[in-house]
């Protein structure tokens, strides 16, 4: 192993972990422009061109906040919990790939951090993580609200998170591959989304499910539990749970358009490699955009009727996607 | 007050009671006075044989320097005509009257505030605690030897502001330390709340443990004051288990000024702006209520444009309160402000309206008694037109067709927060929330004020109960709405405005009026006694969502805490008339 390698992988990372965080602020200017317009309202639209530096302004205002801890808040978990909840967040876009091999330097360089044969089980694992931080700063916050709304992190978890595992077994059928790498290759010619689009649909609603977005928004829901989870939290330490929100949303997107929509790939990507993360970022913002539309339309679920929801109605259809997918590959053939 | 029971009636129940029921004979009032010690059977009788079976309003109205307190009952039958008005007269020193909750569930709350307000125990009272002011508070405000820090004179206008350059400042006349008490051994620094233990053990804890076998734990969740989705600063002490709520309580009064208590200081015309602030989002219906009561003591009559544009402008607060709340509930139920929103882009422009008739957005200050208080313009009119004609219904079926079958609307509100027929009828429940239950009872029909009677309209009834049908209701009363306001728009005819000429000090001769409109959150009644003096002895406003609010609790035990949200955007309640 090289030196250069090293160096890679190290500035890949670098790489992600900046446009992950550059990402998250500009997500959220994303969701308050587009959340406003289909709102009757402009949306923040004064600092800079517009808006464009309100993320910065934001962050400038959350960094400079007072931070308090609740009395009888369990200090050390407390100050954990944003921790626990941010870093797989972070780290779980690690082995998305974002093109095939560019030619930089004089040298031939992945655009992908990690092909790791694992990567789905990687991805269901690491995501699991995060509820732990939910649940966990609900619990030691000392207070009703967010230990309510823990709960109910915990409770919808156990109720999307098997769909959410269902739903990434299709494509896992059709490559024979748990490499995202390979299953992109797969799409070439036809997405998976045109295969199994009731896999897809699953993966829609689970994945909305595990970022807590509406209209599975119950952790926090601000009109019933005030904030929810985080109703305790201020400055930095709120904005790390905001943080984790807003990344999980681009990588939930991202995974979706990897596994589904052909990640990458799209025409003159074999000619063009540089064109791969431009296709892929075009995926991603109208994944995104279609989260912030069900945002701005629909109301939010009650925690028992998602449960019901979960296991009555998304179980039995993951599993019927599942054998369909089989009996089709077989079908076809490979 | 124009008597509302017949002869027939009248001779029966006095003839019943021998002695113990009589009369009121006092000049200007009507109704009956009934002892003390036959008032719950007088009630039963006037319930279960006469039919009136919806307890609008409890009152009390203090008549010191006499040692006499009234206790003000208004009843009605569901089923439309007149109510029957009685009263029990008791001593200021030794006031104690029997409760009437267990044949009206909807007197607890009302005889929480005449108890804090007056001071008149309710025997046999469930929870008789405070229920507007805090239990740090010495005396009960409303009783007429009650001062205030800072007290100046019984009524308004003051000598001292009066007339301008002369001013004075009342601190200095009446410096703050000279009137202000306190309860026995109260101590500022040290002084914790007993009315919060008394809340907490109010809370019905026997009714728990579902889960079986299981032994499980219980805990309050107090959802407000400050909290999102309570409208302002309303509290709900939620016992829970899990997210189940196994009883609720409502706790209000943080937003209380003594609207009353000003009312009376204030002269009749003064009351008019002060109206306005009760149910801040339809404060031409307040208006209009107010302007009733007292016409009715003053025996006049508006002029015939002037009824076509009160009825005219009610109507439009109508649609402006329900595309509101409609909106909000949707607020309530999760959806991201979008609804919200729309529905304010449509009161806006009933705001223009406003605004162009009298000046100002909210607080219109429009009605004057005997009539409004400037003519609508012929532009005004032509607005309305296009508003009534054109895009209101357009805009009412958007909302309809974006929400009615929305999935997951349907999923929240069906079956949630069911109020029978005969529980919201007991509960004294008003307005939507009443009609949603299957009872059509709607002033506008059941007594026609104002000239309701000429309108074709048709009574919004649904017969589930639950917040799903609150909504719908909502949605055909903005249509029935609109249809009124076509009709007048169509009819208005040419002429005055305003009887007599406008003046300051109205002259209202002694006597007792109560004067009560259909408001969109449910009857807004005011209750006002004169003893011919420039300000009232006794200025009451039936607030439709205080009393709504009694309801609140039976709706929401064995929901979840997702759902009492909801329910309670649907009853709809505004904290400037909940706490007046």
């Amino acid at each position: 192993m090289d030196a250069a390698l090293i160096w890679e992988w190290i500035i890949k990372s670098v790489v992600i972990l900046l446009v992950m965080t550059g990402g998250f602020a500009y997500v959220t200017l994303y969701e308050r422009r587009v959340l406003a317009r289909m709102q009757v309202r402009i949306g923040p639209n004064r600092v800079g061109w517009q808006g464009l530096l309100q993320p910065v302004a934001d962050g400038i205002k959350l960094i400079f906040k007072e931070e308090l801890t609740p009395v009888g808040a369990d200090r050390l978990i407390f100050i954990l919990a944003p921790v626990i909840t941010v870093i797989p967040a972070l780290i779980v876009t690690a082995v998305v790939p974002w093109g095939t091999e560019v030619n930089l330097f004089g040298r031939i360089v992945p655009l992908r951090l990690a092909d790791i044969n694992v990567a789905v089980l990687y991805i269901l694992s690491v995501t699991s993580i995060s509820v732990y931080g939910i649940t966990l700063a609900g619990w030691s916050s000392n207070n009703k609200y967010a230990m309510l709304g823990g709960l109910r992190a915990t409770a919808q978890m156990i109720s999307y998170e098997l769909a959410l595992g269902m739903a990434f077994v299709g494509p896992i059928l059709w490559t024979g591959s748990m490499s995202l790498g390979d299953i992109v290759s797969a799409q070439k010619n036809l997405w998976f989304v045109v295969i199994m689009p009731l896999g897809f649909i699953i993966y829609v609603i689970a994945s909305l499910a595990e970022v807590n977005r509406s209209p599975f928004d119950m952790p926090e829901a601000e009109q019933e539990l005030t904030a929810g989870y985080h109703t305790e939290y201020s400055g930095m330490k709120f904005a790390l749970f905001f943080m984790a929100e807003y990344i999980k949303m681009i990588g939930v997107s991202m995974i979706g358009a990897t596994l589904f929509l052909g990640g990458y790939q799209g025409p003159f990507v074999d000619a063009y490699p540089w064109l791969g993360p431009i296709y892929l970022f075009i995926k991603v913002a109208l994944w995104l955009f279609f989260m912030i539309w069900v945002r701005a339309t629909l109301p939010r679920f009650r925690y028992d009727r998602l449960m019901a929801f979960g296991w009555k109605v998304l179980l039995p259809l993951s599993l019927l996607y599942i054998v369909v997918t089989a009996v089709l590959r077989l079908l076809v053939g490979g | 007050m124009n008597d509302p029971v017949d002869s027939f009636m009248n001779f029966d129940l006095i003839s019943r009671y021998p002695g113990l029921v009589k009369k009121d004979q006092r000049t200007g009032y009507s109704g009956y006075i009934v002892e003390a010690d036959c008032l719950v059977q007088f009630a039963r009788a006037v319930r279960d044989e006469l039919g009136f079976d919806y307890l609008s309003m409890i009152t009390a109205a203090d008549y010191y320097p006499d040692d006499l307190m009234d206790v003000i009952y208004l009843l009605y039958r569901t089923t439309g005509g007149p109510g029957i008005l009685f009263k029990v007269q008791v001593s200021r020193l030794d006031s104690k009257v029997p409760s009437l909750s267990s044949i009206f569930a909807g007197a607890e709350l009302q005889e929480r505030e005449v108890w804090d307000m007056y001071g008149i125990s309710f025997e046999d009272h469930p929870d008789l605690r405070r229920i507007l002011l805090w239990d740090g508070f010495e005396g009960h405000p409303l009783r007429k030897d009650w001062k205030e820090p800072l007290f100046e004179e019984d009524s308004k206008p003051y000598k001292d502001r009066w007339p301008a350059g002369k001013h004075k400042r009342q601190e200095d006349l009446n410096p703050f330390k000279n009137n202000v008490s306190y309860p026995i051994g109260f101590e500022p620094e040290h002084f914790s709340s007993n009315n919060e233990k008394a809340l907490y053990d109010a809370l019905n804890k026997t009714s728990g443990n579902l889960n079986g076998s299981l032994k499980t734990d219980q805990i309050i969740v107090n959802l407000g004051p400050q909290h999102p989705s309570t409208h302002g600063v309303f509290r709900m002490a939620a016992l829970l288990e899990g997210e189940t709520i196994i009883d609720l309580k409502p706790v209000m009064g943080y937003l209380h000024r003594s609207h009353e208590k000003i009312g009376e200081r204030n002269t009749f015309l003064q009351n008019m702006p002060y109206t306005d602030r009760l149910d801040y989002i339809s404060s031409m219906s307040n208006n209009f209520g107010y302007a009733l009561a007292v016409e009715k003591l003053m025996a006049v009559t508006p002029p015939e444009r002037a009824e076509y544009i009160r009825v005219i402008m009610a109507e439009l607060t109508r649609i402006s309160s329900h595309i509101m709340t409609t909106g909000f509930l949707l607020n309530e139920l999760g959806a991201m402000f979008t609804p919200s929103l729309y529905a304010l882009e449509e009161r806006e422009l009933i705001l223009d309206i406003f605004e162009e008739v009298s000046g100002s957005r909210m607080m219109c200050n429009y009605f004057r008694f005997g009539g409004v208080v400037r003519d609508i313009s012929d532009s005004v009119i032509e607005k309305i037109r296009k508003l009534v004609f054109n895009r209101l219904p357009r805009k009412i079926d958007e909302l309809d067709r974006y929400l009615t079958h929305n999935e997951i609307v349907r999923l929240r509100t069906e079956g949630v927060g069911v109020l029978t027929a005969d529980e919201a009828a007991a509960y004294s429940a008003g307005g939507p929330l009443l009609r949603a239950s299957g009872v059509p009872y709607d002033v506008r029909k059941a007594e026609p004020y104002s000239i309701y009677d000429r309108f074709k309209f048709d009574v919004a009834v649904r017969y589930h109960g639950d917040i799903y049908d609150r909504y719908l209701v909502r949605l055909d009363e903005m249509r029935q709405s609109i249809r009124i306001i076509q009709q007048a728009i169509h009819d208005i005819p040419s002429g005055p405005v305003m009887t007599g000429k406008s003046q300051y000090q109205p002259k209202v001769p002694a006597g007792e009026a109560y004067g009560r409109v259909e408001g969109p959150k449910g009857e807004l009644g005011f209750y006002i006694v004169s003893d011919g003096k420039q300000n009232p002895r006794r200025y009451h406003v039936r607030a439709p969502s205080f009393i709504n609010l009694t309801a609140l609790s039976e709706m929401s035990k064995g929901e979840k805490v997702a759902d009492v949200i909801a329910i309670l955007g649907s009853i709809d309640i505004i904290l400037g008339e909940v706490d007046r």
